[in-house]
């Protein structure tokens, strides 16, 4: 029997434990907090732009599970907003319900409140996972998925603070970059000015709070777009993105809200006084992160170097994604890390040879693309995206963007890898 | 490899935290706060770093000396006093945990006369605690004559090592095994764990004193008490027989290196997965992790031992090797 440790039970540690599951594997993941999804209990935004086909690749790899939940708790379907097309966006009320139920049909154990402190490792290869209250966790092969975020000391010394997030540092306690336990220096990712990390790119709104007009466009239209005073307006403030794919004139000039359930504004944080003088958002009020008048949460501050297969370099038995593998920014990039993570951790138990996929698909090179420029300064200061931005504008050059089912289905069937996810390994 | 050794600041998180060793990137816990770039800790609070940021990136206002007045003084034999002090109800409310202890002196006399003493009753109802001082050497001679009024500091926590296993432990069987002064803080261990529902053998020795000063201070129909003197052959025999016949889930050890390691030995041999917690018998003299007195080397590490809460395992794996 494969015995795989996932830390982290996030969006990439979750994919990952449904890919090595389906292979055969026994599965548990280690989750720091008391839900599944970390940041996805806030996200929502779903098959905009290139996603629309990195999620179909998927689905015809085998690895659709949580791309169907998503589906089937969206809000609003085929939504366009500025710079986006064809956008679903799920209901972060449900999917965090949705997804732990099908991890438990699965038979995933899932052990919560459960933080991995540090590696038992000897001669590069991992034996074992040490918990917060120095319990032991052994496993043959171990994911790393903690994300790249936090803790409290780096929102403080590279952001404005904690400012109370989904992740909840305080109560659960920090991240620990286990990559970096097992002897692997982190990579950090720069702003355009040189600092390290990046804010996380929006905040979420009270809908309760907002004007009755605004609900009524939201609830029927999934977007709203608002026009932000002139006196206000400040181009600068979005070199601090992280999510370059809304990086766009249009966010500086609008505050663009996105029906998730919550009110999702398209910005990293945004002073409450200010907020409050956009005509419709007189009486609003921070969801998430609790304190999105004042900043928001730190990120990329903790990847691991690693090869296209997702294997962490210097470790023999570590594999990683989602954030924590690349600059990389969405449910959607972590679901795709993530599946193809599990699914090599039981082939590298067996030891075949680990999958790579081909950089004729969007999942495929969008993994490749993301490691081959990790290495330079300015690959330091960009982020990757299905959405929009760098990768978006390759995948178009290359014409790897395509919303046409039956096309990404022959080329899926052409390189053999149709339900390849799906195939029980041991 | 050699195992990680874990160790936290029994002050982190407090109204003392962070102290003056995060002004000098000393601190304990918090990787920043020992000079580096990264968050790379293991506290699971409020962030100690956003707190040193929030105080204006300094420390806390530290404990203070005051007067303590002298309720009653109790001599016994001719080496043991038991001082009543009366102090702030808050004061005394944050030495009801195991292991707190407080600095005392006589207020004529300088800083260095200061000496940790466990706290072995407190009632935070009336604002009075109990401490027992074995009369001894300078520091304690100096405490002999004082009839009004003492000088004190407080509160401290680090007396026992391995207090996150005396404090999870619920419904179970302990051994309580103290000898001389370190009866007092076995007092207070002894009373939480009562509190906690588990079901207590306690062997007492007087040492080197006249009586077992600690009677007023138990419930014996609680609990089992046994007076042996620990340190001859029939002392030592109830000792490892009671550990091989009763597998207890904790035990605790009051008293010297010696006894601790000794202890240690019995429970390697005949019952190894009890929990151990001893007394912290380091020299500890500030109490503030500056003085260095107190250090200890566990593993490659170097442990201040006034501040530092580990695991007892780490400190008796070091010496077998």
């Amino acid at each position: 029997m494969t015995k795989v440790v996932i830390i982290g039970g996030g969006w990439a540690g979750c994919a990952a434990a449904v890919t090595a599951k389906k292979a055969g594997a026994e599965v548990v993941i280690l989750e720091r907090t008391d839900l599944l999804l970390g940041l996805g209990n806030v996200g929502g935004i779903m098959r905009n732009n290139g996603r629309f086909t990195a999620a179909e690749e998927s689905i015809l790899l085998g690895a659709g599970d949580l791309f169907n939940i998503c589906d089937k708790v969206s809000r609003h379907v085929n939504v366009d907003f500025p710079g986006h097309k064809h956008a679903s966006f799920y209901d972060v009320s449900k999917i965090e319900p949705a997804v732990r139920r099908a991890m438990q049909e699965m038979e995933i154990e899932i052990m919560f409140r459960t933080r991995a402190i540090d590696v038992d490792i000897s001669d590069n290869h991992i034996k074992s996972i040490i918990l917060h209250d120095e319990r032991v966790i052994e496993g043959d092969i171990f994911i790393e998925t903690t994300g790249s975020t936090g803790p409290m000391g780096n929102c403080l010394k590279y952001g404005n603070g904690c400012v109370m997030c989904i992740l909840r540092c305080p109560t659960f306690g920090p991240r620990v970059s286990i990559s970096m336990k097992a002897g692997v220096e982190d990579i950090l990712a720069r702003r355009k000015d040189g600092s390290y990390g990046a804010f996380s790119g929006s905040c979420k709104l009270n809908k309760d709070s907002l004007d009755e007009e605004i609900v009524k466009k939201l609830n029927k239209d999934g977007v709203a777009v608002l026009p932000v005073p002139q006196e206000d307006i400040n181009v600068g403030k979005l070199d601090k993105k992280v999510c370059q794919q809304y990086a766009l004139e249009e966010y500086a000039k609008n505050v663009v809200l996105l029906d998730t359930g919550h009110a999702k504004l398209m910005a990293p944080y945004y002073p409450i006084d200010k907020l409050r003088k956009i005509v419709g958002l007189e009486n609003a009020k921070y969801e998430d992160p609790y304190s999105g008048g004042i900043g928001n949460s730190i990120r990329y501050l903790s990847i691991a170097p690693r090869d296209n297969n997702m294997k962490v370099n210097g470790v023999k038995n570590l594999l990683c994604a989602g954030e924590k593998s690349g600059f990389f920014v969405g449910h959607t990039e972590a679901i795709v890390t993530g599946s193809l993570a599990g699914h090599n951790a039981v082939r590298m138990n067996k030891g075949m040879k680990l999958l790579e996929l081909p950089i004729s698909i969007a999942v495929g090179d969008i993994i490749a693309y993301a490691n081959s420029k990790i290495g330079t300064p300015e690959g330091l200061k960009s982020r990757y995206t299905f959405a929009g931005s760098v990768y978006f504008n390759r995948m178009k050059k290359l014409n790897l963007y395509s919303i046409d089912k039956n096309s990404l289905k022959k080329k899926i069937s052409r390189l053999d890898l149709i339900k390849i996810f799906e195939e029980k390994l041991v | 490899m050699t195992k990680k050794i874990i160790y936290e600041c029994i002050d982190a998180g407090s109204e003392y935290c962070p102290c003056y060793l995060a002004e000098t990137n000393d601190c304990i816990t918090c990787s920043h706060l020992q000079g580096k770039e990264f968050c790379d800790c293991n506290w699971r609070g409020v962030c100690i770093y956003q707190e040193y940021f929030w105080n204006g990136k300094k420390a806390k206002i530290a404990r203070k000396n005051f007067i303590g007045k002298i309720l009653d003084k109790k001599i016994i034999g001719d080496n043991l006093i038991i001082f009543e002090i009366e102090v702030a109800k808050s004061f005394a409310r944050n030495l009801k945990q195991p292991g707190s202890y407080i600095f005392i002196r006589d207020a004529d006399k300088p800083e260095y006369f200061d000496i940790p003493m466990s706290i072995m009753y407190s009632d935070e109802n009336k604002g009075r605690i109990h401490v027992a001082v074995q009369i001894i050497g300078t520091k304690t001679k100096s405490l002999v004559n004082l009839e009004d009024e003492i000088m004190v500091r407080g509160p401290y926590w680090n007396g026992v090592l391995g207090l996150k296993e005396l404090k999870t432990l619920k419904n179970s069987n302990a051994l309580l095994i103290a000898r001389g002064v370190a009866l007092a803080p076995a007092v207070h261990i002894l009373n939480y764990l009562i509190r906690n529902n588990n079901r207590i053998t306690f062997i007492m020795d007087k040492g080197k004193f006249s009586e077992i000063f600690i009677g007023d201070y138990l419930d014996e129909s609680k609990i089992i008490t046994i007076e042996a003197d620990i340190l001859n052959q029939k002392g030592k025999l109830i000792v490892q027989e009671l550990i091989r016949n009763n597998h207890y889930d904790l035990c605790f050890s009051g008293g010297s290196d010696p006894q601790h390691k000794e202890i240690n030995n019995l429970l390697r041999e005949f019952s190894l997965n009890t929990k151990y917690v001893i007394t912290n018998n380091k020299e500890i003299c500030c109490g503030e992790g500056i003085c260095g007195s107190c250090t200890m080397r566990v593993g490659d590490k170097i442990i201040k031992a006034c501040k530092s809460q580990i695991n007892t395992s780490y400190i008796f794996e070091k010496e077998a090797e």
